[in-house]
């Protein structure tokens, strides 16, 4: 046998190999939960005629996908058109590697950590990683030839880029916490203390919002635009399995991105929030292992209903609404966390964090009202005869009781 | 001491290598695997650009609004900065509190971050993030 091949890299490859098949199949089978909670949003029954409850419907979903026609429009570019989905379903597959997904394995003698690379650069990893998959939206964009695929692609690369600032300054401001940059040593100091999004829970809220942008979630979900543009970036990929790669790729960011969450802020396997009760122990056997695998992904599988549940509850943003919410809500506010963070790490009071965070939420509500006031692009024109906005001094009055303007048909006109 | 410190354990990078390459193996079959089994089929108005429905007029290849050239450009700045505070981030939070290196530290970034405030500042008053 040779060198390399110790008992770490077996347990990595096994994870690895294991972790991409869930990921696989959870990306179909959350098509599938994400219809259902959507139907029970809305009050329908959703999916319910192939198998049991419809639980073979993704299956179904995924043949069909297979079946259909594999197609390149004449005036796109063929090379990048192909290349495309790969680059955004690439990433979102390799993100998860570092990420723990239990503690260490004491098995015949060896430990062994239940993660893909225990690699020292795990945070920057999962950041740098995850933030290639703009390359297929703008890519997928400008290769389809499409002016609706280009608009769409353009927008979607500027609102990703716009809010990985905020997500990289919230992980900032965790890190000058946890003052390391491994998940799982993360997760070691927050099995002895509290949860870091007790620590930092304005981070916590930074980064998730940020997720949901970088996974073009709603109310994010301006690079699809089904109202304005059609569709956005994937207008022109009418064939299946193409525009299927790039939904795969959506939903496994959607899972790594809440497993990233889980680790960073909800402490992976740790089941006291503050601390008040003895934790979870790293090292165990193969039954522990089971039970805290079961409990981070407990907690990913909320954060995904989560995620789902917030499509069905706050509508859509314009265009600038959300660019103004990255650029003059959300990057002051990540560096202001930045720079709060930093100072109470340098004057040591680092157990008293969330005192900070109420510091940050205070010095935002006093600062706020002393910023330039800009103009509203919200207001409403004022109309004639309008009910909203109605013109000032205006005479005219309608009521849905009697409207003005709709005379009754005389009886001679008939 | 260096050497200690930058002696990266590339075994650690093999799982990622072997994921690479499962997710390459995924796409590419996937692709060719619809390729092969999926119908062929084309036509004039099957190879047009979809423009809801109408004739399409000229290419996409067009000139586009300047606010996501500069917007991607301001972008660049707070990434690269963003990227130099990380190894700050580390190191910072494990020096003494209160003592002079970390004062040293914290002046230090303090000016760096001060210096992309400016920017951001100049670019909000000129209107960068306006879009309406």
């Amino acid at each position: 046998m040779p060198e390399f091949v110790t008992p770490q890299l077996i347990a990595s490859v096994t994870v690895i190999v294991v972790m991409i098949h869930i990921i696989l199949i959870g990306a179909l089978y959350l098509v599938l939960l994400e219809r259902k909670l959507s139907a029970y949003a809305q009050d329908r029954l959703g999916p319910n005629r192939v198998g049991p409850m419809g639980l073979f419907q993704p299956i179904a979903d995924a043949i069909k996908l297979l079946l259909k026609e594999d197609y390149i429009p004449k005036r796109a570019d063929r090379i990048l058109f192909l290349l495309a989905p790969g680059l955004t379903i690439i990433p979102a597959f390799i993100a998860f590697a570092v990420i723990p997904w239990a503690g260490t394995l004491e098995i015949f003698g060896e430990k062994v950590k239940i993660v893909g690379a225990d690699v020292n650069i795990g945070i920057i990893y999962l950041i740098a990683v995850t933030s290639l998959g703009v390359y297929g939206v703008a890519l997928g964009g400008w290769a389809s030839n499409n002016k609706y695929s280009f608009l769409g692609g353009l927008r979607a690369t500027a609102q990703m880029i716009s809010y990985e600032i905020p997500m990289g300054l919230a992980v900032l401001a965790l890190i000058l916490t946890a003052g390391t940059i491994r998940p799982g040593e993360m997760i070691a100091q927050q099995l002895e203390g509290q949860w870091y999004i007790i620590h930092q829970p304005i981070a916590a809220l930074l980064f998730y919002i940020c997720m949901l942008a970088e996974t073009n979630r709603l109310p994010f979900d301006l690079a699809e635009a089904e109202s304005e543009l059609v569709g956005g970036w994937h207008t022109e990929y009418s064939d299946s399995m193409k525009w299927a790669l790039f939904f795969a790729g959506e939903y496994a960011h959607i899972i790594t991105g809440s497993a990233f969450f889980t680790v960073m802020f909800l402490g992976g396997w740790s089941i006291s929030p503050v601390g008040l009760w003895p934790d979870l122990p790293i090292v165990g056997g193969i039954g522990l292992i089971l039970l805290q695998f079961g409990i981070v992904m407990a907690k990913v599988f909320a954060l995904i209903c989560l995620t789902m549940l917030v499509r069905w509850t706050v509508p859509r943003f314009r265009y600038d609404q959300l660019m103004r919410l990255a650029w003059e809500g959300m990057i002051p506010t990540a560096l202001l966390v930045l720079l709060v963070t930093s100072f109470v790490v340098f004057m040591g009071w680092t157990s008293q964090m969330w005192l900070a965070s109420i510091a940050t939420v205070g010095i935002i509500w006093v600062v706020r009202p002393m910023l330039p006031k800009q103009a509203n692009p919200n207001h409403k024109l004022e109309l004639l005869g309008s009910r909203f906005s109605p013109k000032t001094h205006e005479a005219l009055t309608t009521s849905p009781v009697e409207p003005q303007g709709l005379d009754p048909v005389v009886a001679s006109d008939a | 001491m260096f050497t200690n410190t930058l002696a990266v354990d590339l075994n650690l990078y093999i799982p990622i290598g072997l994921l690479v390459v499962m997710a390459l193996v995924f796409v590419v079959a996937n692709l060719a695997m619809t390729h092969l089994l999926g119908p062929s089929s084309s036509g004039p108005i099957k190879d047009t650009t979809y423009e809801s429905g109408m004739n399409p007029i000229g290419t996409a290849r067009k000139r586009f609004n300047v606010r996501f050239y500069i917007l991607a450009m301001t972008f660049l700045v707070f990434d690269v900065e963003i990227i130099f505070l990380y190894p700050w981030a580390v190191t910072f939070s494990k020096l003494t509190p209160q003592s002079p290196d970390a004062a040293l530290f914290l002046g230090r970034i303090m000016f760096f971050i001060a210096t992309s405030i400016i920017a951001y500042i100049y670019a909000w008053r000129k209107g960068v993030f306006r879009w309406d």
